[in-house]
Order: structure tokens, then sequence, then C-alpha cells
């Protein structure tokens, strides 16, 4: 058991990883040069992407006998996934392909950063005991079948729903990065090949709240379902652990998001630096804490 | 009137949005200190590390342990009273407003919405008015209003009103959840107990005993362990009540005190027996050793001596002033027994025979004769985290009624139609107006849906 059998996965993932390369300049190339094809070709890019993806993660779990969301690499393949299925589900929904430019490229940032983590964080571990906690509802209903080890848990719970939160943050993120540009050159009123192609400020407004509205309740599904556990795991619902704590603040600094759209003064350019900084304490919380503070959460 | 204007601005203050939006973004700032400074050291350790005068201002500001200083709590509590005023301001006219019956409409009000389509339709009045409605239902809204004045029929259907209350339902789970917290701080505890196997202890606070049975560790087939595990008992009045094997993320749960498997050692004062070996010190000759159990006697194979065992550390140290032998830690470094040595029924030495030293101290006095310390037995303990916290329910409720509320709040949206049908030649001119709170987006859709499926119900008929 020396060497660990990652070679499917692997190969998924550098798979994925071209891909998202590609999306992400197909896309870029777009928003500049806005060539229709170009724009085609950047979506099944990303439709290619997420099929990768997707098989990454179910190699994952094939080699490692669990869910595949254990450890920092799992996991960012993991958020990956998820921003690039909840950009689809956009793209198609309201057919904007520029926005891709902007959401798929931290898509492709993020396949980057994975595969630049060292090897201790991307290999097949078995679980260690505070990892392991499953339904027991849910055992008791694979076991006449014998599918036992198939069953899920509090962990992965906690960590998927955390992960479509982060996701959701991540394409929110994007938008208003995308909003305060269009504002930006709207306030001019000039012109700008750059942002012309945008859609109108009060859409990406609108697509960037509705991207939090569906990351907070998730986010806070994930603390919950997280505190639930640790109730199982170290006896306290919550210790002020640091990952803790900064899940905290960036609930926070989402709420406060939530609360400044309900205010009229701070709509728009206010609550896009509002989406802009809770994003940033979405990466401080997921790699910060992990490789900065030192805590109980300290394996992923 | 001047107290009244005073107090009203004071009232304002408390119950604006813009506090909350303050309160949120000091709390996420100020929530970042404690994750820098590391919590609940001792005092000194901080002069230690930021020197005396930043010392000083982690010690008045209670930066140590900050999430329960007072400037913080006092934020929590700031924005308690904040959501409280802001319930107590918008509930109530939020309320009648929603759910007042709407008897009539001035029909001009359609023209004000931004989603607003007049269509003509080749039906009469009647027909055009059930298939609007029929449109609608098919949409899940419901028809609140239906009135027919002469040549006019308006009608007002909504979806979703309960959204609305989704804020207000998660405003209350904030409060359930603080309350069953600080309830679980008041009266919890927290506490943690190494249980020697075979042994039994008093759980703190309750009118029952827990005994550890098994200590035992799996291992993965690489050698890795998979999981720690401690078989317990809970002992009532004497009687075994309760078995169960727990192991990490798998408490025993018993009369509201929770027990976790947190770690494991060896005894530090008690082992389960000693192996002992008579040396003759004239050939410098060991003889095989001979074993002791805790508490017995045995004889010495070979001569007149018999040894009990009477005393184990694991780390021996010796506090002079009150001239006692202690464990100076939990770990083996440097362990030793203590045995009575037996001549006949006489007591003649109680030496301590050292692992690591054999020889120091010469255990038969004024004899050929010494005892060396060749081995011992030790017993594992369990170490169980033992919690209470009666709060834990409450926060559990809370964090439920919060599900809810956000469901409600995030996903369930309130959309109102207003419809105004009136005859107009053969046939009949509709027009329809409507307005969403959230996912305006979506909304725009949607009612465009409605009014092309009011169309082609018109080019069915």
């Amino acid at each position: 058991m020396t060497e660990p059998k990652v070679i499917m996965s692997l190969m998924f993932f550098t798979m994925a990883f071209a891909f998202y390369a590609a999306t992400a300049l197909f896309y870029i190339g777009y928003w500049l040069l806005r060539r229709e094809w170009i724009g085609q070709t950047a979506t099944i890019m990303a439709y290619i992407a997420a099929l990768a993806t997707t098989m990454v993660l179910i190699a994952r779990a094939g080699e490692s006998g669990h869910a595949p969301f254990s450890n920092l690499y799992e996991s960012m393949i993991l958020f990956v996934w998820a921003i690039t299925i909840g950009y689809l589900w956009l793209e198609h929904r309201y057919k904007i392909k520029v926005i891709g430019a902007f959401v798929m490229t931290i898509s492709f940032l993020a396949v980057l950063s994975a595969s630049l983590l060292p090897y201790r964080f991307k290999s097949v571990e078995p679980l260690n005991p505070a990892l392991q906690s499953k339904w027991k509802w849910l055992v008791g209903i694979l076991e006449p079948m014998g599918l036992e080890r198939y069953a899920i848990g509090w962990l992965d719970f906690h960590v998927f729903t955390t992960f479509i939160g982060y996701a959701a943050f991540a394409i929110a993120f994007g938008l208003s990065i995308m909003y305060l540009l269009k504002e930006r050159f709207e306030a001019r009123k000039k012109g700008n090949f750059l942002v012309d192609s945008f859609p109108e400020t009060r859409i990406l407004d609108e697509l960037s709240y509705r991207g939090i509205a569906l990351g907070f309740p998730f986010l806070s599904l994930g603390i919950i379902s997280g505190a639930i556990w640790a109730n199982y795991a170290w006896g306290t619902y919550w210790s002020w652990d640091p990952k803790e704590t900064w899940s905290l603040i960036t609930w926070f600094v989402y709420a406060a998001y939530l609360h400044a759209r309900v205010t009229r003064g701070w709509r728009g350019k206010k609550s896009a630096y509002l989406s802009i900084a809770g994003f940033i304490a979405v990466v401080f919380l997921y790699w910060g804490v992990s490789f900065i503070l030192p805590g109980l959460h300290a394996y992923a | 009137m001047k107290k009244r204007a005073w107090y009203g601005s004071v009232w304002r203050f408390f119950a604006s949005v813009k506090l909350t939006i303050f309160v949120l973004i000091a709390l996420a700032l100020s929530s970042i200190i404690g994750t820098v400074i590391e919590q609940n050291q001792p005092i000194e350790s901080y002069y230690i590390e930021y020197g005396e005068r930043w010392g000083d201002i982690i010690r008045t500001l209670q930066l140590d342990d900050m999430y329960h200083s007072v400037w913080f709590v006092a934020q929590l509590v700031l924005l308690m009273i904040n959501i409280i005023a802001c319930t107590y301001e918008r509930f109530p006219p939020k309320w009648r407003s929603l759910l007042r019956k709407v008897d009539d409409f001035d029909p001009s009000i359609i023209d004000r919405f931004s989603n607003r389509e007049a269509i003509e339709l080749g039906a009469t009045l009647g027909r055009a008015r059930d298939r609007v409605i029929e449109v609608l239902r098919k949409n899940r809204y419901k028809i609140k209003l239906d009135r027919s004045q002469g040549d006019e029929v308006k009608l007002y259907a909504s979806r979703g009103l309960i959204g609305r209350f989704g804020s207000d339902i998660t405003h209350v789970s904030l409060f359930v959840i603080i309350i069953g917290a600080i309830y679980g701080s008041f009266w919890g505890y927290r506490d943690f107990r190494p249980i020697l196997v075979g042994s039994m202890i008093r759980v703190p606070d309750a009118d029952f005993a827990l005994r550890l049975d098994k200590f035992w560790i799996d291992y993965y087939d690489t050698g890795q362990i998979r999981q720690y595990n401690s078989l317990l008992t809970v002992i009532e009045d004497g009687k075994e009540v309760l078995t169960k094997q727990i192991w990490v993320n798998e408490p025993l749960y018993y009369k509201g005190i929770r027990f976790y498997q947190s770690s494991y050692g060896t005894s530090w004062n008690r082992i389960k027996e000693a192996e002992i070996a008579l040396k003759r010190l004239d050939s410098n000759k060991v003889d095989p050793p001979f074993s002791v159990k805790w508490g017995e006697v045995s004889k010495v194979p070979g001569s007149k001596y018999s040894v009990r065992l009477v005393g184990y550390v694991s780390d021996f140290a010796f506090d002079e002033r009150t001239r006692t032998v202690f464990s100076k830690s939990g770990e083996t470094n440097n362990p030793a027994v203590q045995i009575e040595v037996y001549n006949g029924e006489d007591l003649i030495a109680r030496p301590w025979l050292f692992f690591n030293f054999p020889g120091l101290i010469h255990a038969i006095p004024g004899t050929q004769y010494d005892l060396v310390l060749m081995g011992f037995r030790t017993i594992p303990y369990s170490g169980i985290s033992i919690t209470k916290d009666p709060g834990t329910n409450v926060v559990w409720v809370g964090t439920g009624i919060m599900g809810i509320g956000f469901f409600l709040a995030f996903f369930v949206y309130h959309r109102r139609i207003w419809v105004s049908i009136k005859a107009s030649g053969n046939g009949t001119i509709v027009r329809m107006g409507g307005v969403i709170n959230k996912n305006p987006l979506g909304f725009e859709r949607e009612f465009k849906d409605i009014v092309e499926a009011v169309k082609e119900t018109d080019s069915r008929a």
C-alpha cells in the first residue's frame, strides 16, 4: 500500500486542468473579441471541464473508499465543480456568456492552486478517527443491500454544504467585480469596449445578490452541521477555534450584505464592496486558516 | 415634548438597519483579533510574547479570552436589542398590511408596475376571466379577489406570502440559539477523567457511576489508527444499567450527560503486576524473575524472603516537604515500584526499585541479596471527556427554526398580480401587472410566461 492508487483521478484531473485553462482563455477571448464561435467553444469546453471534474470526484471516491471531501485537494475539486456547475446553470438560464470570463477564470485559478498543493495534501488517506462519522439511519437502510460502506455522515454533509456556499460566493464575487467595473465606466458616461458587453449594472447587482442569497443559507447549513459534528466528536458545538471563528466572520459579512440591500443608501456599490470583502473572508477561511492559523480544523 | 423627541431618536437609532450593518461589520472585524492572538493562555505568556505594552493592552481589553469579554458580548447584546427593536417597529405593520383583505383596487395601479402587459382577447368577459384564473391557478397563485363591476372584472392573486415572514422567523431563531448558548454556559459543565480499565468513577453532578470495562485501538491494514474504543458501563444504585461501546464521534449519552472518547494512556500510579529477580551480590548472578501481583505477596524463589507489591510511579519524583513520592507526569519516564520485603512475618524493608537504575537502593540491606525490577505490566486508561450542556437541545431547536426561516426568506418569494379585464367590442382587454419582493429577473420571466399562457388559451379557443 505504499503506492496510492490515484492514477484514474490524476488522469481526469490533468484533463480537467487542460479544459479549465482552455475554458478560461476562450471566455476571455469571447469577452475581448466578441466572436460568437469563441463563445460557443468556451461553453463546450466548460461542459467538458465540468464532466472531467465530476469524473475526478467519482474516481477519487473509488480510490479512497469514502466520499471525496476529506482533504484540501479534494475539497478544492469539489469547490471548482460547484462553481462550474453553478456557472453553467447561470449561463443556461440567463444566456450571458461574458460572465464566464470572470467566473470560469476563478475556476481555473482554483484548479491551478489545487495542482500546486504539496503532495501531502493530495494523497489518498484512510480517515482518521475524528473524521469517521456516518449516519446510523442511513447505514441501517444500506446494510441489507450490502452497501453500508457508501453511507455518508455529518462530515460529508458539512463539507458539501459549505462548498456549495463557497462556490456561490465565488460566483457572486466575480459578478460584483463586473458590477464595479461597469459602474465605474457608466459613472463617467463613456463607453468602453471592456464593459460594453457586460449586462446592465441592475442585472449584475441582482445576480450577485442571487449568488449570496444562495450561498448564505448553505454556509449556515455548513456551520450548523459542523457544529453538530463537533458536538459528537469534541463534546461541544462551538469552541471558537480559528476555523469556526472565521466561518462566523464570513457569516457576519454576508449578513451585513443582506441587510445592506434592505437599506437604500447601501445598495449597489457599497454592497458590491461587501460582497468582495465577504469573498476575501471566504478565501482566508478556506486557505488562510488552514495554512496560517493553528487549530482543531488543521486537516482541511 | 422635547423629552419625547429625545426618546424617539434613541429608539430610531436602535431600530435602524444601519445599526445592524455596523454591528455586523464591527463583529466581523473584531472577531479577527481572537484568531490571531491565541486564546485562553496564562496571562504571563502574553507579556512574554508581545512585550509589556501590548501585554497590558491585551489584559485590559480581555483579549486573552475576547469572545467572552465584556466589550465583545456587548456587541452581541447590541445586535439583539437591534433585532428586537427592528422587529417591534416593522413586524406589526407588515403583518397588518400583508394579511389585510383586498376588497377592491384602483386599476390604474397596474400601470405603475414594471411588469405589466395589456392583451386583447377575442373571448367574452366571463370566458376571459375564467382563463386568467385558470392560468394563475396553474402557476400556483391563489385568487384573493374576484370582483365584477359592470363591464369590468378585477382579479388579485398572490403566491408565496409566507416567504415574507422568513426574515422574522430567522431573527427569532437567532434568539433561540443565543438563549440556548447562554443557558448551557451557566448550567452545564465540561470535565475530563482518565478511567483505568476495570475501575469506576463517580460522575460529577449526577447520581450514577461509570466503569471502564475495556479500552482498545483498531488499526487499518497499513498500520494507521482507525479508531479508539472504550466499553463503558453505567452503574446506578449498585446495579449495571447500561453498557455501551464508545469511540470518537460516538459518545455515550445518559441522563443529560455525554461521555466522549478523548484520549488514552497507561496508568501512572498503579500496575497489574511486576517482574522481579533476585540478584546475588557475591557472585553478581541474577536468578530467573518471578512475578508479584498488585497488593499481593510472593515468595522470592531461592531465598527465605517474600515481597509484597505496594506502590508504583511512572515518573519518579520526591517531595522534600511532605516526604512523599509522586509521579511528576503521566509519561513512563522513570518508572519505579515500591515493595515490602518480609523475612518470614517480619517487615524488614520498604525499598523503591527503579527500572532504569537497578541497584540504586539496596533492597535487602545488610545481606548479600538484592532485588531487581525486570519488568511490569501497566493498566491502560481511557481519557473520557464528560460534558453536560442542557442548552444544546435549545440550540438545535433554534437551528431548526433557522432552517425554516432561511427556506422561506431565500427560496419562497412573494409574488402578486393584479388583473383588470374589460369588455371591448366583441372581445376583451386584459391588463395585468405584477410585483415580486425578491428575484425580479425570475419574475420577469414568470410574468411573461403567464401572459403568453393567457394569450395561448385564446388562440386555442
